[in-house]
């Protein structure tokens, strides 16, 4: 081989593109920053350091790595080995990503090891974590390797033993340091570990070469609801006997350790009983008999197993209250409402005996797939499936939805509502338009910003007030917001739809801006121009008959209010998707002139998609108006339209299911990232993350199902097994 | 009367202006001519362009004792922004589209890699030089001296640069394009790219010289940019857009329409605001809606799309 074929083969381009990789992971990786002086100076940290060098070696390792995937993933595919990996590196991911102790410094692990000065937190944070991890690890590694059922049980079991280890140093730092603490470093590894338990036990005790996700869907499907049983037993077990009930200010009090603390507080005697053992047996009570239920699928079992899980959630929320309210008639840390110094106890709590009351029942909620793949053929659970109706998962995420974020930090709730639900909805608003209908809008935030500067009106928090003395709520104002947009996007739409899908865009990207810029300008001084309202929009309110709502400032109230608009919309959408106008749209996105042939109204039906995204965009413009108060153009940027794009087509253009997860992630993790990397990084790695999405997975997170199976395949046999194979190859 | 008077004036900005937008939207049609893509990176490879050509300036600069000095210069600076401008539209080409393209993914995948592409462009830029607003070339000559005066318009030296600058390029690049082999394998790519493939011309790479093209010629835009006004990793966004519209406006698709609808947006923007009763906060709006108007009455643009069917 000459020097030329050397230099300009195959392997010297691939050795070229690992290492420019590494060195642009080394620019990206790390706190460096350019300076106005100096303009290498970003770079000279980045590249001319010596860690350079363990990038080049992590790009080299790559070189030497790729080709050889296919023969490491058939040698790796051993029973157990990837849930094992996933386990093992969530381990590792909790310590470096995780806050682990709030009140020091940034709360990662490192601060809570400079925090633990004493007894078993000291060794601990200070390297026993280090240890129990490689053990364990080690121990699991040859356990799986050898396929060794002894290995493999002393494993697992120090893996339990390591996640009691990890709760019980946690809540050694924390009682020893005293201090608020919101963190779930801890909790996530002890997660983790018993995920590595459960892969060593599935490792040595199965004789066929399946994966446990395989096993875990044949278990689901012979016994309905076991996964979410499983689960939610987790959870309430761990809550009622490890988790903090009551937190008010410094004292993190388990239940066990609640009932001294309320002996003589005149706690009624009903919630005394239940913090001495009586919300255990309980749990024991309505799991033993909902174990019995689903194991001989007894009808009259299940259904005790569902009531008693209930009542079971009730006695948690009774106590929990009872605790709350003697700390308020004491005043303890000066809480006005009994729910204010719980812990997260009892949320989990609750949420575990919620989740098993739905396992119990979940062979009567809805047709889930599992349920109809065991009688039916598979076909008849495909398409079950494709209709989305009520399932047992989806219910136990409502239920999570409802419960789950009572546990987070205050901060996390007014991104919960302000980011993630308020967003959620944008997209799934936005979903109609591109994923249904495939026409490409660049300017949905202008409808945002019309519902939005509609309520601001018509409540009269604007200079110039709605005419006859009008005065509404804001939840009165949604007809008209709604009305408002839908009249915008048909201006928009009549005479704009007939344009291909690039002009659309530019188009409506334009409106987007001349809507922003109209308010900036201020023409009749409508808008109050860069200022926004001048009073606060107020906080909306129901008064009708006995029903007396009012909203304060607490997020978890916008959060409920939000949560029953999705849940509204969503349903709504979903029942379009299925009706004529759906296939309607499908027909246009597909092939415009094809549909128009079939007699389709394609300009009606593009101009109702455009209305009806307009709406929802709207609508979720009045309840941000209402919930913050104070707007201004500034949150209407042609940034936030390209961002709801990108958070519709990153979950899966057209599937409800992937845009409201594809949303929901992408406005979490700039939150999440805040506590990773710089601030101003932010932004550099959510583009990486779109751009790697993009190329590993252009369909999205969660592809729509419909496209695949009515439209890839006539056949239509083929295109089930086309559909069920997509959704295994999906998650 | 005033508005006649400064008529001239408002021309000679509306040309300057109007030649960048043309020269950022050439490399918008480019890509569109050949892949039917909207590539909304390239405005990051117009700003690539004038971080480039500031290392190769910065690093000259303070050597340049005559106009010869400051005419080559001027030259290294306009080479090193194009050259960086087509090695991050190469290299864009590669990451973002490539992959995409072999995958056979929807269209709107390739525009959210675009956008992904574009804020990790410009946060890199960012992370590596600074994130001020105002970054300035230095001083190698008077930018603003007036060159001449033409009906009682002053035309400053760096506007005529511009305006003779992006002549020069657009000239040449139609010669590229319609007289040499690499502009007629463009041509029939974006005629017809499965026949193209037939007729041996090598697709992937003929849609990686396409970027190279429309790459450097932002990055000289960049590096235009730059020296007029300030640059800064930001700086992408607002003229990216404008050419993006430009190109539509022109026929997108179509090289001639792109200099066109480039020019003619340049020139809305500088002659419309300033009328009596409109008011120069209301540029953005008069723009977008001179684009829909055009939009209403020609769908396809003023000369209307393809890249083949016009050369």
């Amino acid at each position: 081989m000459n020097l030329k074929d050397a230099l300009c083969g195959e392997s010297a381009r691939r050795l070229l593109i690992c290492l420019v990789g590494a060195v642009i992971v080394a620019v990206m990786w790390g706190p460096q920053q350019g300076s106005p002086d100096d303009y290498g100076h970003g770079f000279k940290q980045a590249v001319l350091d010596p860690r350079i060098f363990v990038f080049l070696g992590l790009g080299v390792l790559m070189f030497v790595l790729a080709p050889r995937t296919a023969q490491l993933k058939a040698r790796l595919a051993l029973p157990g080995s990837g849930l094992f990996g996933a386990a093992a590196a969530g381990v590792a991911l909790a310590r470096t990503l995780l806050h682990w102790y709030d009140p020091v410094g940034d709360g990662k692990f490192a601060a809570a090891s400079r925090a633990a000065t004493s007894g078993l937190a000291d060794v601990y944070f200070g390297w026993l974590y280090v240890v129990t991890w490689l053990l364990v690890v080690g121990v699991g590694l040859v356990a799986i390797l050898r396929r060794s059922r002894a290995l493999a049980s002393v494993g697992a079991l120090a893996a339990l033993a390591a996640a009691e280890l990890t709760t019980v140093a946690h809540a050694d730092l924390v009682s020893t340091s005293r201090g608020i603490d919101h963190s779930y470093g801890a909790d996530a590894t002890v997660v983790a570990y018993v995920g590595v338990a459960i892969s060593l036990v599935y490792s040595g005790w199965t004789g066929r070469r399946s994966s446990i996700r395989d096993k875990a869907l044949d278990l689901q499907a012979r016994y309905p609801g076991v996964l979410i049983a499983a689960m939610a037993l987790f959870l309430a077990t761990a809550s009622v006997g490890f988790a903090t009930w009551f937190s008010p200010g410094r004292l993190n009090a388990r239940l066990w350790t609640s009932a001294d603390l309320f002996d003589g507080t005149g706690i009624s005697a009903l919630a005394a009983v239940m913090q001495r053992g009586g919300l255990a047996a309980s749990l024991v009570v309505a799991a033993a008999v909902g174990a019995l239920g689903i194991y001989r699928s007894s009808t009259s079992l299940r259904i005790a197993a569902a009531g008693l899980s209930v009542l079971g959630g009730a006695l948690t929320l009774f106590t929990a209250h009872a605790m709350g309210q003697i700390g308020v008639d004491n005043g303890v840390d000066g809480a006005t409402s009994p729910w204010a110094n719980l812990g997260t106890g009892p949320w989990f709590a609750l949420l575990g005996f919620l989740l098993l009351a739905v396992a119990a029942a979940s062979p009567w909620i809805g047709r889930s797939s599992s349920n109809a793949a065991r009688g039916r053929s598979r076909a008849a659970s495909a398409t079950a499936a494709s209709r989305m109706s009520v399932t047992p998962t989806l219910l136990a995420g409502l239920v999570v939805a409802i419960v789950l974020p009572h546990v987070f930090t205050e901060y996390w709730q007014q991104v919960l509502v302000t980011q993630i639900g308020v967003y959620v909805l944008l997209a799934v608003g936005l979903n109609v338009v591109v994923g249904w209908t495939g026409l490409l809008d660049l300017g949905f935030i202008a409808f945002y910003a019309i519902g939005s500067y509609t309520t601001a009106f018509l409540v009269g928090s604007l200079p110039v007030h709605p005419p006859f003395g009008i005065h509404l709520t804001p939840l009165a104002a949604i007809p008209v917001a709604i009305g408002a947009c839908i009249v915008a996007g048909v201006a928009l739409g009549a005479p704009t739809l007939r344009l291909r899908g690039d002009y659309l865009a530019i188009v409506t990207l334009g409106f987007g801006e001349i809507i922003r810029i109209v308010a900036i300008n201020n023409p009749g001084n409508i808008t109050n121009s860069t200022r926004g309202p001048e009073t606060p929009v107020p906080h909306p309110e129901i008064n009708v008959g006995i029903l007396d709502l009012k909203w304060g400032t607490d997020p978890l109230q916008y959060w409920y209010l939000l949560l029953a608009i999705l849940a509204i919309v969503v349903f709504l959408f979903t029942r379009l998707e299925r009706s004529s106008l759906g296939r309607a749209w499908a027909a246009v996105r597909e092939d415009e002139v094809a549909a128009k042939a079939c007699g389709v109204d394609a300009t009606r039906a593009k101009l109702l998609a455009f209305a009806i995204g307009a709406s929802t965009s709207g609508l979720a413009g009045v309840f941000f108006a209402s919930q913050v108060g104070y707007f201004n153009p500034d949150n209407f940027l042609l940034l936030n339209s390209i961002l709801v794009l990108a958070y519709v087509v990153f979950g899966g253009m057209g599937s409800m299911k992937g845009v409201i997860v594809g949303a929901a992630f992408l406005t979490w993790l700039p939150e999440f990232l805040k506590d990773q990397v710089p601030a101003d990084d932010r932004q550099m790695w959510i583009g990486a993350v779109l751009l790697f999405m993009m190329i590993f997975r252009p369909s999205g997170l969660i592809p729509e199902r419909r496209h695949t199976v009515e439209l890839t395949h006539t056949d239509n046999r083929q295109a089930v097994t086309a559909a069920t194979a997509s959704e295994s190859e999906g998650s | 009367m005033d508005y006649v008077h400064q008529l001239p004036d408002y021309l000679v900005l509306g040309l300057t202006r109007g030649s960048m937008y043309a020269l950022i939207a050439i490399g918008y049609t480019l890509v569109y001519g050949v892949l039917q893509l909207i590539n909304f990176a390239h405005s990051e490879v117009f700003m690539s362009g004038a971080f480039g050509s500031f290392l190769a300036v910065d690093a000259l600069a303070p050597h340049v004792g005559s106009t010869a000095g400051a005419t080559a210069v001027f030259l290294v600076g306009i080479l090193a922004g194009a050259g960086t401008g087509s090695c991050i539209a190469f290299m864009l080409e590669r990451v973002a589209y490539r992959p995409l393209r072999q995958r056979g993914a929807p269209k709107v995948a390739f525009l959210i890699s675009a956008i992904g592409a574009s804020f990790f462009l410009s946060q890199v830029a960012g992370k590596l030089f600074n994130r001020l607003s105002n970054n300035s070339f230095p001083e190698y000559f008077d930018v603003n001296h007036v060159a001449f005066t033409i009906a009682g318009a002053e035309v400053r030296v760096i506007q005529l640069i511009i305006v003779a600058s992006a002549l020069a390029l657009m000239v040449g690049l139609d010669a590229l394009v319609n007289r040499t082999k690499l502009g007629r394998s463009v041509r029939a790519v974006a005629e017809d790219a499965p026949m193209a493939a037939l007729l041996g011309i090598n697709i992937d790479r003929t849609v990686s010289r396409t970027f190279i093209i429309g790459g450097a010629l932002a990055g000289a835009a960049g590096f235009l940019f730059g020296t007029a006004f300030a640059f800064s990793n930001m700086m992408g966004f607002q003229p990216g857009i404008k050419a993006f519209a430009a190109a539509v406006l022109g026929g997108i698709g179509n090289i001639r329409g792109a200099m066109i609808g480039g020019v003619t947006l340049g020139l809305v923007e500088a002659l419309i605001p300033p009328l009596p009763g409109v008011g120069i906060q209301w540029t953005d709006v008069v723009a977008f809606g001179v684009l829909v108007a055009v939009l209403v009455f020609r769908p396809t643009g003023i000369l209307g799309e393809r890249l083949g069917r016009v050369a």
